[in-house]
């Protein structure tokens, strides 16, 4: 992140040095007390000591003095000679490297000084432990074991202990609590916190007229086992692992399968797994339980930050990939840790943590626990995956099945598109799948001109229906082409330019002009279309599509033309019967429109060959069509009633069968991380830089700032797999102070919207002091004996008088003068919602939210690939994309701009703690996006529905709904009178953007 | 009160509350309301502690030219490159490119010239910029730490190659808040044709608060300048007659729910949020409306040009939005996530140096020509700094397909140009130099931190005094690696 200034170890000179005592020392033998440290203390502490640490340097402290600094070791023990603080202190005035520098001491050190020092070196460099020097970091609260504060507590204590500490600290700034809230403001606030929802006016009602004196308990206990409470926390915590469903940079593509990690964090705190299991699964699940599903998902926490594919696959340059996979291990480090440990250990990357006791060492450590896994797209397991399979496979063939037998009796013929795209001609193919010219391999990818071309070799296919391709190239005639298996060949064909590009598809090849021809979209509406840049061959077998249907003489039909750019640019078309010239299109440009084929095929025909040709000239945009190509019986069938009957119950049956095919969905694979094929060795980069690494390789390991702890994570031996199992276990150890406090402390932060260490994710020395000591560690103590239970924990806040306080305060309350940033919590505090809440009130209010959970994020966008792929946003209005904002699919490179506006952090960074703005951009999308508007709309439809047209009664609903309250006298008044001259929807508009609506008190 | 305790969202410390309603969109209206609840006397959130001393410029007017423009072809004038036209560029074959190895060493496909008083050296690629010479400053040695485009953009913009962290525009405004009461501080018009490589994140405000964002303006859209500015014709139940009956309506319910909670100023912003929308809703159509340029205006930035005219207009609206107060413009010239093959959407020429900086360098020309000229005739290039620059360079060896095949050039992050003109720099010089061939810079090397502090410094900010605490440091756009303001390019 930050590296330091230019190697410049500078030692201050003493006016008070004495050289007959130098020389006396040197007939002695040396000791470190009397004649090392004080020429340290008096020439190098200034600039390598406690205050600063320049290049890295310190040698105030046994340890650092030895580990040396950026330039690496400084002190070689018993070689002088391979000493750099030798090298350093013995060179000319002159010489930058001269240490003292020149503006510091003209002479520098004396020769006597130097030959004691050498001396020193030579005989061992000897240094009692006595003087080994105290690091003062170390006692920075953070690093501290949790201590019992159980006993701070009065005796028979039975309240909420939160609020014994909290009142303790208030009333020492002679501050009170404020009253409690009254319930209609209580269930908003915790149904906000808890679910990110408004509540619903029947909820409201129940509540506020519950007799019961543990009405509130049980609200929270209802509110804590709805699967809405894991939607809203899940929120929080892939916040802190900056989640998003594509890779970032410059090419920007899907992560179809990382919503599974987000369904993981979401499962994990409705069944409140144990929170060190949870931490524990994240970083090494995959080795802890290979064959639990679950366990493997959730290290999708390790790969769910940005990922460079260009630097890290598509450049041919072995240095940028270094650099990108530098990048990539740093985020993957830094998320560990300030996720778990709120430890900002990406400080230590170019030199040690300039404020924090973490070495540069131990950072690069933690890179060795992590350089063993790559971030990839795999199986959530063996079993899940065979099991998945082969229940594709048996639905897949039944349908296969029912097409076939519907397909004979419609007597429709065969989709040759659909064949093309692997299917059975009657619609199981996909479309825009493609086969490749060049192999017959069937490829998804989009490609452009392709390399390693070879023209007139025919290539079988090992698709039943298709005998094979073959890129042609008449050769001015002359070439005799093979178009079949079987040997057949064609000639007389014009020359090409040998050239090919992208694929034989079912649908338009890679960046087709467009789909339309003649006035028919090919893409749509049930039209299908054969894409073939030139130069392209494809020959089906028809003996072989004759077997399985059953029909033995045919037509095949078609729609063929030149679907690229108008212009002078053509191509030629040829079909071939067996290997003989039946239709020649040629110099077919857009211009001609389709041109319309009908061909029987006899009983006897064998092969049936599509050719597209590029007359020579091999550009880009001979893109050839045949749409809607169909082999049809050339006598369609007559269906007796009972046959008719037959075909009914069999289209019946297909449709459910591809109901359940469309449930299954895609195989059971998650974006997370995969062992590496070999165990990279990891050494300490000098500032970073992956082109100098410096010393032996390192073992894993984690951080000795811990006293308790035993920061050796393995040795270079350790599998990639253990070293993480070891992490894991270290951050997770009952003996870690950090976890604990850092995780009870994010559980304060998320409901009383601060801390009471207000950076949650940095504990070190550069971030907040806590505000209330004494009750983190009592909450961090609770958490453990709790058994690591978030549930538990937060049920014992939100119980808490604390937490039910009033938020409405005057600016003349006494705590404004006295804390006026609540730090010590004389009141609630108010908040604005966040963009997702925004959204989901919204929808909640207008009576269309989705509620279904889990599975792939819905897409707000029109998605088209491209070098850098497309992701243009259209406004949401139907039901599918009406679903709760944590089943959004996130881009990084093109955030959905409306939730940008409201605050929604970048995914790019770790969002530790979310950001409130007030701009008038967001005026602006709260009142006149389209989405807004839309769901005003409904709003107003839903009122009038429910209530009728009757003003009143419209004002009283919407209030209910919207705000969870009856209007006022006043309100009601100002309300009618609104209502009255511009009616019900901008009604509801205006309630959407009141400061009531996106305020939670 | 530390810069940390500021980030927690209910709380919200002074300065974020300042910079929230003061940053965007400082106004009259909000003058009042600070003098109300006692926060402040101005509404620049950050003008007595930013404007560390005297600025030379008041706003900054960035050209970004994505993909990597090639130094070689356009201002470092390399005869010896020439020389050796044809002869192996990397004779033992030990380097390896973003994309190839290379080939030939493959001189400046433009013949260059010596222009102006100051004799500097163009291309004849920008024959209308040559003019403009003594009013530019050039930057020969520039270098970036990758030569990848994403990250390469990344930290042209926000000093790191990683995503995330706040461009120099978010960091401007961030430290000096608005010059206008009407318009957004920081606006950014990006190419037509799409997205620079890294997406919206290149002009994001990172850990910054969300305010100092750049707010992107569609030069195309005359009824919607910006985003929801107005709401869409299809719901046709909102009108511009209702709009205003709609918003006295909200500030009444707002009032009303505000008197129990007099303590939370939050509130207050709020309602002053939606009356600055409405103020800009006349300003920004105003901005984007030509009608009132001349002819000769309008031509000297071709505007009607089919394929120059876009980014001329883009140029035009930026010194028109310069013009009223806006802090921070950038410019994009050139795309990445586009579906447009016939040539390469942006400088990244691989392939065919001469078709496609032979495009891009013309719609450059015109303009960005236009545009210093156009500001030195209004007086406003005095206190305009103009930025011109790529994320790297590209190498002066071919990058060609097959022997013989003239090519493209491959990605350098060794070596690129900047440019910078008017805001107070030292006109007509050049500064640093590459190496013979123009393959790595050598002498006075220059990051995006050097270059970025200079900036800083020329609009009166000690770029190592304007910090924000995040993840574990107080974090700065130039970084901790660079070595600070270039004073040679001060005039």
């Amino acid at each position: 992140m930050q590296t330091a200034e230019p190697m410049r170890i500078a030692l201050i000179t003493s006016a008070f040095f004495s050289l007959s005592c130098a020389q006396a020392l040197l007939a002695k033998e040396i000791d470190f007390e009397s004649d090392i440290q004080p020429i340290f203390l008096e020439h190098c502490y200034d600039c390598h000591g406690p205050k600063k640490q320049k290049s890295g340097l310190r040698l105030d402290l046994r340890t650092s003095a030895f580990r040396g600094g950026e330039e690496g070791t400084v002190i070689v023990a018993g070689k002088s000679g391979e000493s750099a603080l030798i090298a350093h202190v013995s060179a000319a005035p002159e010489d930058e490297k001269r240490m003292p520098p020149r503006e510091h001491s003209k002479d520098g050190l004396t020769g006597d000084q130097i030959k004691a020092l050498t001396k020193w070196i030579d005989s061992g460099a000897s240094w009692p432990d006595e003087f080994a020097g105290q690091d003062e970091r170390l006692s920075h609260w953070a690093w501290q074991p949790v201590t019992e504060k159980e006993t701070l507590l009065p005796e028979n204590f039975t309240a909420n202990p939160v609020d014994f500490f909290v009142r303790r600290k208030l009333e020492q700034a002679g501050l009170t609590m404020s009253p409690e809230a009254d319930r209609r403001t209580l269930i908003r606030r915790l149904s906000f916190d808890l679910h990110g929802l408004p509540p619903t006016p029947k909820e409201v009602e129940s509540f506020v007229n519950d007799p019961d004196p543990l009405a509130y308990e049980k609200l929270v206990d209802r509110l804590l086992e709805s699967p809405h409470y894991g939607e809203r926390f899940a929120r929080h915590w892939l916040d802190i692992a900056h989640y998003a469903d594509t890779h970032g940079f410059e090419r920007d593509k899907r992560r179809d399968s990382a919503w599974r990690y987000r369904d993981y964090v979401i499962s994990v705190f409705n069944q409140d797994k144990p929170y060190d299991q949870f931490l524990r699964e994240q970083i090494a699940g995959d080795v802890l339980s290979p064959d639990d599903s679950e366990a493997v998902v959730a290290t999708g926490f390790l790969a769910a930050g940005p990922w460079d594919f260009v630097g890290q696959v598509e450049t041919k340059s072995p240095l940028l990939r270094r650099s990108a996979r530098a990048l990539d291990l740093d985020d993957m480090a830094t998320q560990v840790m300030t996720a778990t440990m709120a430890m900002t250990v990406n400080c230590a990357r170019c030199h040690d943590h300039k404020l924090d006791p973490i070495s540069q060492e131990e950072y690069y450590q933690l890179w060795s626990v992590f350089a063993g896994v790559k971030r990839e797209e795999r199986v959530i397991s063996e079993a899940a995956l065979k099991e998945y399979e082969s229940q594709k496979e048996t639905l897949m063939e039944e349908r296969d099945r029912l097409d076939f037998e519907i397909g004979r009796r419609e007597g429709k013929g065969f989709d040759l598109a659909d064949i093309v795209g692997g299917g059975n001609g009657l619609g199981t193919g996909k479309f825009r799948r493609g086969i490749d010219v060049r192999s017959a391999a069937v490829q998804e990818r989009e490609f452009g001109r392709l390399g390693n071309v070879k023209v007139n070799q025919f290539k079988p296919s090992k698709f039943a229906f298709i005998d094979g391709v073959v890129i042609p190239d008449g050769q001015d005639g002359k070439a005799e082409i093979p178009v079949s298996s079987t040997g057949m060949t064609v000639t007389g064909l014009p020359s090409t330019s040998g050239e090919a590009w992208d694929m034989i598809r079912n649908g338009p090849v890679a960046s087709q002009h467009s789909n339309e021809l003649s006035g028919i979209d090919f893409t749509k509406g049930g039209h299908s279309l054969i894409g073939l840049h030139a130069n392209a061959g494809i020959t089906f077998d028809l003996e072989a599509i004759r077997k399985a249907s059953g029909i033995e003489e045919m037509r095949f039909m078609t729609l063929a033309g030149y679907f690229g750019k108008e212009g002078a640019m053509q191509a030629d078309v040829f079909v071939l019967l067996d290997g003989k010239k039946v239709v020649e299109l040629r110099g077919l440009k857009r211009a001609d429109g389709a041109e319309a084929v009908d061909l029987f095929l006899p009983a006897s025909a064998r092969f049936l060959t599509l050719l597209s040709l590029d007359g020579g000239n091999g550009i880009g945009h001979d893109q050839v069509g045949f749409g809607d190509a169909r082999l049809k019986p050339e006598r369609p069938a007559r269906l007796t009633p009972k046959e008719q009957a037959l075909l009914t119950q069999l289209r019946s049956k297909k449709s459910s069968m591809e109901e359940k095919i469309a449930e299954l969905g895609d195989p059971p694979r998650v974006y997370a991380v995969v062992p590496e094929e070999e165990l990279p060795e990891i050494r300490l980069l000098r500032r970073g830089d992956t082109e100098s690494p410096i010393g032996a390789p390192l073992p894993p390991g984690a951080f000795a700032m811990l006293e308790a702890l035993d920061p050796n994570l393995g040795s270079l031996e350790t599998g990639q797999g253990e070293r993480r199992v070891a992490l894991a276990n270290w951050i997770t150890d009952s003996e870690n102070p950090l976890t604990s406090r850092v995780l009870v402390n994010r559980l304060w932060h998320w409901l009383f919207g601060q801390g009471i260490v207000n950076t949650p994710s940095d504990f070190g020395l550069g971030g907040d002091r806590p505000s209330h000591p004494e009750l983190l560690d009592w909450l961090a103590g609770e958490f453990a004996k709790r058994e690591w239970s978030i549930k538990s924990m937060q049920r014992l806040l939100l119980t808490s008088e604390t937490y039910r306080q009033d938020s409405r305060f005057s600016g003349e309350s006494s705590g404004v003068a006295v804390d006026a940033g609540n730090r010590l919590l004389w009141r609630q505090n108010p908040s604005r919602i966040e963009a997702e809440a925004i959204r989901d009130a919204v929808l909640t209010v207008s009576g269309k939210l989705n509620r279904k959970r889990g599975g792939p994020g819905f897409e707000t966008f029109d998605y088209k690939e491209a070098y850098a792929p497309i992701y243009t946003y259209e406004t949401a209005d139907e039901p599918a994309l009406w679903r709760r904002s944590i089943y959004r699919y996130l881009v990084r490179t093109t955030p959905d701009r409306f939730m940008t506006t409201l605050d929604c952090p970048d995914p790019a960074n770790l969002t530790p703690t979310r950001m409130t703005t007030t701009t008038a951009l967001q005026s602006l999308a709260l009142y006149n996006n389209e989405f807004m508007l839309l769901q005003a709309r409904y709003f107003a439809d839903r009122v009038e529905k429910e209530v009728g047209s009757d003003p009143e009664k419209q004002v009283t609903r919407c209030f209910a709904l919207a705000f969870g309250r009856e209007p006022s006298p006043e309100e009601v008044a100002v309300a009618r009178e609104f209502l009255k001259a511009e009616g019900l929807f901008l009604f509801c508009r205006s309630l959407f953007n009141a400061n009531e609506f996106v305020y939670v008190d | 009160m530390s810069t940390r305790a500021e980030s927690n969202s209910a709380g919200l410390g002074r300065r974020d509350f300042l910079a929230t309603a003061g940053g965007g969109f400082g106004g009259m209206a909000l003058s009042a309301l600070l003098a109300d609840s006692g926060l402040a006397s101005g509404f620049n959130p950050r003008a007595g502690q930013a404007s560390h001393f005297p600025a030379k410029a008041k706003r900054v007017i960035q050209i970004f030219c994505p993909g990597g423009w090639s130094q070689v072809d356009t201002f470092d004038y390399k005869p010896e490159l020439a020389k050796r036209a044809g002869q192996p560029f990397d004779p033992d074959g030990s380097l390896q490119f973003f994309a190839s190895k290379p080939g030939a060493c493959l001189p400046s496909q433009w013949t260059f010239r010596q222009h102006g008083e100051s004799g500097r050296w163009v291309s004849d690629l920008f024959p209308k910029l040559a003019t403009c010479v003594d009013d530019m400053a050039f930057i020969y040695s520039m270098k970036s730490t990758t030569a990848l485009h994403g990250p390469g953009c990344f930290m042209m913009n926000t000093g790191q190659s990683q995503p995330g962290f706040p461009s120099m525009g978010s960091w401007v405004t961030y430290g000096l808040g608005s010059e206008s009461e009407n318009l957004p501080a920081f606006v950014v018009l990006p190419d037509p044709r799409g997205l620079p490589p890294g997406g919206i994140i290149n002009w994001g405000a990172g850990f910054l608060p969300a305010v100092h964002q750049a707010t992107t303006l569609d030069a195309n859209n005359a009824k919607q300048p910006i985003a929801d500015l107005f709401p869409p014709k299809e719901i046709t139940e909102a009108t511009p007659e209702n709009d205003e009956a709609g918003l006295s309506f909200l500030r009444k319910l707002n009032r009303i729910h505000r008197e129990e909670r007099s303590g939370n100023t939050e509130l207050e912003a709020r309602i002053a949020a939606y009356e600055m929308a409405a103020r800009l809703q006349l300003s920004a159509p105003e901005v984007t409306e030509l009608h009132g340029e001349s002819e000769i205006t309008k031509k000297l930035y071709d505007i009607d040009h089919p394929e120059i005219g876009p980014f001329g207009r883009q140029c035009l609206l930026a010194r028109r939005l310069a013009e009223r107060g806006v802090r921070f413009v950038q410019i994009y010239c050139g795309a990445e996530n586009t579906t447009a093959r016939e040539i390469r959407p942006n400088w990244d020429s691989h392939e065919d140096i001469v078709r496609d900086h032979g495009y891009w360098g013309a719609v450059l020309d015109t303009g960005a020509s236009a545009l210093l000229k156009d500001l030195k005739s209004r007086g406003m290039l005095e206190d305009t700094l103009v930025i011109c620059t790529s994320e790297f360079g590209r190498q002066p060896a071919a990058q060609a397909r097959k022997e013989g095949d003239t090519g493209g050039r491959d990605h350098n992050a060794g070596a690129f140009t900047t440019w910078l003109a008017g805001g107070g720099i030292k006109p007509g010089i050049g500064y640093g130099a590459t190496d013979e061939l123009g393959f790595q810079s050598v002498d006075k090397i220059v990051h995006s931190w050097e270059l970025h502090a200079t900036a800083l410094e020329l609009l009166g900010i000690d770029h190592e005094r304007l910090t924000r605490y995040h993840n574990g440091l107080e974090q700065r756009l130039t970084g901790f690696e660079g070595s600070g303001v270039i004073r040679d390019l001060i005039g």
